[in-house]
């Protein structure tokens, strides 16, 4: 038997049964024919989500049935040879019905040839090759999404994965505007995050990657649309089944502002800021409190203060977790900001975000040192709560 | 006998259905005041206040560390402030611990719930079971209690006409507690045609969603006569912790009250809890735990729960005058409430309602469902 790239036409047939994958046997119930060039036939029968294969001279009977020579056969079935163009060429025909034969390719995991290891170009190459097998359609309804990857590095490349109409292709450029484009500076850090060696917050945190556009989209959406993806160098050992239970726990809560919060609140509602003053040390407290902690005596009296101020800290996030109130991540990167507003000294600085397009521009101060003058951004419709300040922005 | 600690003052908001126009802090704050007026205490460094217990619950409140927020209106800024995240007699346990060990001679223990925060009790309560079985059989205090409920009547031939006694009379009791939450006189037959949560604890059965805090100045036995004339030591504490699974314990034992309330005993000097003690604050989360830890403090005889309601035990016996937490008070605090309850008897401030020459007192409180943990405390004037 002739060797193609060291592997035989019987090869691919007898790892068949280990390559199967039940999962994508799901309502297939059908027979196949394959007819290879001075090899042999083979007849494929798949029902109740399990498979036979056999060696044999009659392919009657089967619902389509596969034609190629023996090295458009490995070649397809490792990778080697575009299965398209073999198909579009000729090199591959097949025979009866070409809607069925379709679902062959969900019905086995890759051949992988086997080595010692697999480097990050081939895991690339493989990653993406299984992303249209991985595919589970029925979470795609009515979704629209292009997931962008650009993995640099030597070994990396750029991959677009288009979803519409419960269809998945692959193409091998970044087109068009992405839904969501996530990058890696070194796309061994991606083969190594699908490969669960790295986790995905501590290769953002390092600034190793970033996700841009409708960040949602990857992080919670992708997971559901694709079948895990399995390390072929795994070998075919049974991976054992983590149980996890998974809950979202709520109970709804009716926090109390209590007087002094309330009045605060109330405050912005009138685009006004109130911080309140202890009557033994004069410290101003923003947002207020009922008592001076360190003095230990209430402080209800109020002083408007602001609503201007100069920056005295900032930070700028670029890893954020979703808002616990909303259940939304923020979109990032947002600047944090403490604002020593007019009329306020020493710490008694309040928190709040800047406007997104100014986070460059932004000075920190201290005692010594004014930092940038900024001023809040009322939100038009307030209703006595936090976002009623949109963010400040530059005092131009 | 071992040491013992005193209490100096104690402070306390009225309890209430719902306090919407206070938030925890402003609760703590009134009886924070209230303290430092009594008392005059300060928090110097070396005669003052260093150490301040809180007593919270991060379910209740929904707060993680829901300690971290009261820090400056309990005067813990710049102090060591310790969270007691169980029942609040728990804490009272963990200021003997600070003071008799000779670490702290002055502490501060004050404690706040906010059940009405809450969309429900039950909610929060079906999260202290495990996520993987308990949980998704719906257990929670109430329906864990009935199944108590509901074995130990049985077995001490408590009737529901018994339980409807005890109702009334905590409404009656509670009536002339000045701190008690405000509810409605009811009948027995109102208790008894009240709705079924889980039988057979019926509406009226169950103590109603309370919110309140309180405070409590402790030191050592020399410090007392500083801050009071009236000094009441706590001479005795124990504590009993059952097992977490339900299905592993006899549910009508009494196993762990038993434990707790003897090494309570045992350190007090107590013989005969019927002789010896003059008032019990019982923990009564629903109505059947109050004759029900009567058998476990040795009040009442074992299996007899409902000839001890009919022989008139309670009043015999001076059991939770103060309306208890069948009137009203959240589930966290009932053993500090329980003995400030003591508190005011033993020094002689419980107006109406004083047990005359009371010199001795118990406070219990238990936490979990079916009483899985009990503790004891002995009050001395």
């Amino acid at each position: 038997m002739a060797e193609y790239w060291d592997i035989k036409v019987e090869d691919i047939f007898n790892s068949m049964q280990e390559r199967f994958r039940p999962d994508g046997a799901k309502d297939v119930d059908a027979v196949f024919g394959y007819d290879i060039l001075d090899e042999g036939k083979w007849k494929l029968t798949v029902k109740n989500n399990e498979m036979k294969l056999s060696k044999t001279d009659d392919l009657s009977g089967c619902i389509s049935t596969m034609k190629a020579d023996g090295e458009t056969f490995v070649g397809v079935n490792t990778g080697k040879v575009d299965a398209t163009n073999a198909f579009m060429s000729g090199k591959v025909k097949v025979e009866g019905d070409m809607g069925a034969f379709g679902k062959t390719g969900k019905l086995f995991r890759k051949y992988i040839i086997a080595k010692k290891e697999m480097t990050v170009k081939e895991y690339l190459a493989d990653m993406f090759a299984t992303i249209v097998p991985r595919f589970k359609a029925k979470e795609a309804e009515g979704l629209d999404a292009a997931f962008a990857f650009d993995l640099g590095g030597p070994q990396g490349g750029k991959w677009t994965v288009f979803i519409k109409d419960k269809v998945c292709t692959v193409t091998t450029e970044i087109e068009g505007s992405p839904t969501v484009t996530l990058e890696f500076n070194d796309a061994k850090d991606y083969v190594d995050f699908i490969l669960g060696k790295i986790d995905a917050q501590s290769i953002l945190a390092a600034g190793k990657a970033a996700a841009k556009g409708d960040i949602n989209m990857m992080a919670s959406k992708w997971p559901i649309l694709f079948e895990k993806y399995k390390d072929p160098m795994g070998g075919n050992v049974q991976e054992q089944e983590l149980l996890v239970l998974k809950k979202t726990i709520a109970v709804n809560q009716k926090f109390s502002t209590g007087p002094i919060m309330g009045k605060f609140l109330k405050g912005l509602k009138d685009k006004k800021i109130y911080a309140n003053k202890c009557p033994k040390c004069g410290r101003l407290q923003l947002p207020p409190r009922e008592v001076c902690a360190e003095c230990r005596v209430r402080a209800a009296d109020f002083l408007e203060v602001g609503p201007k101020g100069e920056v005295r800290y900032m930070d700028v996030v670029f890893y954020a977790m979703p808002d616990p109130l909303t259940g939304v991540a923020r979109e990032t990167p947002y600047g944090s900001i403490n604002i020593l507003l007019d009329g306020c000294k020493g710490n008694e600085t309040l928190p709040h975000f800047i406007r997104k397009d100014q986070i460059e521009k932004i000075k920190s101060g201290w005692n010594e040192k004014k930092g940038t003058r900024v001023r809040p951004v009322w939100e038009e419709n307030r209703i006595g709560d936090i976002w009623d300040i949109k963010y400040f922005e530059i005092d131009e | 006998m071992a040491n013992k600690i005193a209490i100096c003052a104690v402070a306390q908001i009225k309890n209430d259905p719902n306090y919407h126009y206070l938030r925890f802090q402003n609760m703590l704050l009134e009886c924070f005041e209230s303290i430092m007026k009594q008392t005059k205490v300060t928090f110097d460094m070396e005669k003052g206040i260093r150490t301040i217990i809180t007593c919270s619950d991060d379910m209740f409140d929904a707060r993680t560390i829901s300690n971290n927020g009261m820090t400056d209106v309990v005067g813990a800024h710049f102090r060591g402030e310790e969270k007691m995240a169980q029942e609040s007699i728990n804490g009272l346990g963990y200021a003997m611990a600070c003071i008799l060990s000779g670490h702290d001679d002055l502490i501060l223990f004050m404690g706040h719930c906010k059940e009405s925060q809450g969309e429900s009790r039950r909610m929060v309560s079906n999260l202290a079971y495990d996520p993987f079985y308990c949980r998704p059989l719906g257990m929670d205090y109430h329906n864990v209690d009935a199944m108590q409920a509901r074995a130990y009547m049985e077995k001490s031939s408590v009737t529901d006409e018994h339980l409807a006694k005890v109702v009334v009379r905590s409404r009656k009791n509670g009536k002339n507690n000045p701190y008690g939450r405000e509810n409605k006189i009811v009948t027995e037959k109102e208790v008894l045609q009240s709705p079924m949560y889980s039988d057979p604890l019926r509406e009226l059965y169950v103590y109603p969603v309370t919110d309140w805090a309180y405070g409590m100045l402790l030191c050592s036995e020399e410090r007392a006569k500083e801050f009071t004339k009236n000094p009441v030591y706590i001479t005795g504490y124990g504590s009993c912790m059952d097992t977490y699974f339900l299905g592993d314990k006899d549910i009508t034992s009494n196993f762990s009250l038993k434990n707790a309330s003897q090494r309570a005993y045992a350190k007090a000097g107590i013989k005969d809890p019927k002789k010896d003690i003059q008032l019990f604050e019982l923990s009564d989360h629903a109505a059947y735990q109050l004759p029900m830890w009567a058998e476990g403090v040795g009040i009442a005889d074992e299996g007899k729960g409902g000839k001890w309601i009919d022989d008139g035990g309670m009043d015999k016996f001076n059991v939770n005058l103060s309306g208890g937490q069948l009137n009203g008070n959240p589930l966290l605090l009932g053993g500090a409430a329980r003995a400030i309850e003591c508190y005011y008897h033993l020094s002689n401030q419980a107006g109406d309602r004083q047990v005359k020459g009371a010199k001795r007192a118990v406070a219990q409180a238990n936490y979990g469902g079916a009483g899985q943990h009990q503790a004891v405390i002995v009050m001395e004037s």
